[in-house]
Formats: C-alpha cells, structure tokens, sequence
C-alpha cells in the first residue's frame, strides 16, 4: 500500500500497519507528533490506529520559530 | 524594580517574549536569548524526516539547556483545523496546555485571519487550551476573544517581520482602555528598542519579538538593548508620564536669577 508520509509518498509491503509499525519502519524514535489525515493522533495511541492505503501521515518536530 | 507579573498561570519577572527563528547560528542564538533576559521563547513544529532527527534534535535540546519557559506557535497555519491539530501537537510534544495561536489570512502581509481565529479559539478552549491569540488590533475581535475566554491577547504591532514598530497606536491603546485585565501584549512589527518602550508606555504588559534581534547587526547586542528597553517602558508607565504643555515653564528655579536678567 501506498501512503504519504511528510508529503512524500511511500511504498508498504504489508495492506495495514498501524502508526507505531510505520514510525519504526521509517527510523522515528523520540521527540515527534503525528497527525494522520490532519487529525491529531494521541502517543498512546500509536499501537492501535491503522494506517490504509491512501492516508497521509504528518510527523512534526519542534524547530525555530516566532 | 518591577515586580513580578502572571501570564495566564505562569509568573514571571521578565516582560519580553522572545522568538527563536532567525539568527545567524544556533549559538548566537542561545546567547541572545541569554541577554535579552526574556524567560519565555516561542518554537514551533515541522514536518522532519527520521534521518534528520537522528542523533535527536539539536535545536531542542539548545532550547531546554536554556532552562526556559516555551511558548509553541501554529505559525505557517491558514485554516482553523490546521492550526487546532498543530496546537493538539505542540501540547503533546512540548508538555504545556497554552499555544499561540496564529492563522494566516493573507500571503502578503501575513495578517491573521480573524474568523478562522475565532474559531480555532473556541475549540481550543473547549480542548482545556489556554490560548493566546496572535490578532490584528480590531477592538471588535478582541471583544470576541475575551468572550470566549481568553485573557491575553497578542495584537500585531505591524507585520510579521517589518520592523515597522506601532503600525497604529490608537487601536493598541482603545484595546488597552476597553481591556484593563486582561494581559495585552505586543505581538509582531517591532523594530526598534523605542518601539518597544512606546508598546510599553501604552500600558501594555510585554512585547513579543523575534526579527528585530535575530536580525539586527549584533543580535547579542540587540537582545541586551530590548531587555532594558522593556524595563524602561514598563517603569516609565507605572511612574506615569507628565502631562504634555503648550509653553514652555523653567525647570531651573527662577528666584535668585542673577543680577543682569533684570534688565532684559
């Protein structure tokens, strides 16, 4: 399956993964946020919530700002 | 000496909040934050890939070494939802329930949308946010922000990243007028130290920059500059001003004027 990830699309072997699977996939450890189709996903939720094909992840990290 | 103040349910001594994106290096960064004696600094959140994280976040870690209170924006936000769930976000990572909330509106001069504002502000205080809105100076929004809860506001002195100091200190001073509990703070345009003395004199209870330090020829320097600016423009409106006159009155005594005036 194919999902975006930071606006990049990516390609899975496996048909559903859950977040914490493509956070290990992708080499994410610490220090992220994640929003799975622009809505806000709990770090404890990690485990449970399903990815499918087509979904957009957004993984964030803190950086400069004003 | 100026006495402590709260911020939503913080205190602090300092009335400066400090941004920091923009300076020649993470180190001149650091020490300008340093010197400019503010305890409270925006960050924000981006997209960053697994490889750029690796070895942790640099920045990050600079920034909690300093031992201050973060402030995260929803800076690069233009719709209510994209700034609720990057606000969700910033909660999460950063371990604080406040955000500066900021929705871009227009491209140009980067000045928030005020209905997106609103609402992204009512949801986030249902969330159990404390919100501090980055406005423009529209006394009208500010009444509706203070409706829903907020008890600061953030009017923009003038866009994001002018210099252009106080765009228009009538509007800044009715909001201080029609909102005296409320914590007002000057948010964005500030160019200059004077500018952030005249934001102070006008009662306001901080400023918040980035550009003018990190951005001037010596941010160090700078930074330094705005610290006493801001403690100046404070005292100077807790001493209260002279009342402007028309004639001119001397301040040196007039009695015992030596001999020759008496025949001018």
């Amino acid at each position: 399956m194919k999902i975006s990830i930071n606006g990049e699309i990516k390609e899975f072997n496996k048909d559903i993964l859950t977040i914490k699977e493509v956070l290990d996939e992708m080499g994410y450890k610490k220090g992220i946020a994640v929003a799975l189709n622009e809505t806000f996903v709990l770090k404890t939720k990690y485990k449970e919530t399903k990815i499918k094909d087509g979904d957009r992840l957004d993984i964030l990290s803190p950086i400069q700002g004003g | 000496m100026i006495e402590n103040w709260k911020l939503e349910d913080k205190e602090f001594n300092s009335r400066l909040m400090i941004g920091s994106a923009l300076y020649p290096s993470p180190e001149i960064m650091a020490k300008s934050i340093k010197a400019s004696g503010s305890q409270i600094v925006t960050v924000a959140l981006r997209r960053q890939s697994a490889t750029n994280l690796e070895g942790g976040n640099q920045f990050w870690e600079i920034i909690k070494e300093l031992g201050v209170t973060v402030l995260p924006n929803t800076a690069g936000c233009h719709t209510a939802k994209e700034a609720i769930t990057t606000a969700m976000m910033a909660r999460e990572l950063f371990d604080v329930n406040w955000i500066k909330l900021e929705v871009i509106g227009n491209q140009y001069n980067l000045q928030p949308d005020p209905f997106a504002l609103v609402e992204a502000t009512k949801v986030l205080i249902d969330e159990g946010f404390r919100v501090l809105p980055y406005m423009t100076d529209d006394l009208v929004l500010a009444q509706k922000l203070a409706d829903l809860g907020c008890t600061t506001l953030m009017p923009w002195g003038s866009p994001i990243g002018s210099g252009r100091g106080l765009m228009n200190p009538y509007n800044l001073k009715v909001i201080r007028k029609q909102f005296p509990n409320l914590n007002l703070i000057v948010d964005a345009g500030i160019g200059k130290p004077s500018d952030a003395i005249e934001a102070m004199e006008l009662g306001y209870d901080g400023v918040l920059l980035n550009s003018a330090v990190a951005l001037a020829q010596e941010p160090i320097k700078m930074a330094e500059a705005f610290k006493y600016a801001i403690y100046a423009g404070r005292l100077s409106y807790e001493a209260g001003a002279m009342q402007k006159r028309d004639m001119a009155s001397p301040s040196t005594p007039t009695v015992g004027t030596p001999f020759w005036h008496q025949f001018s």
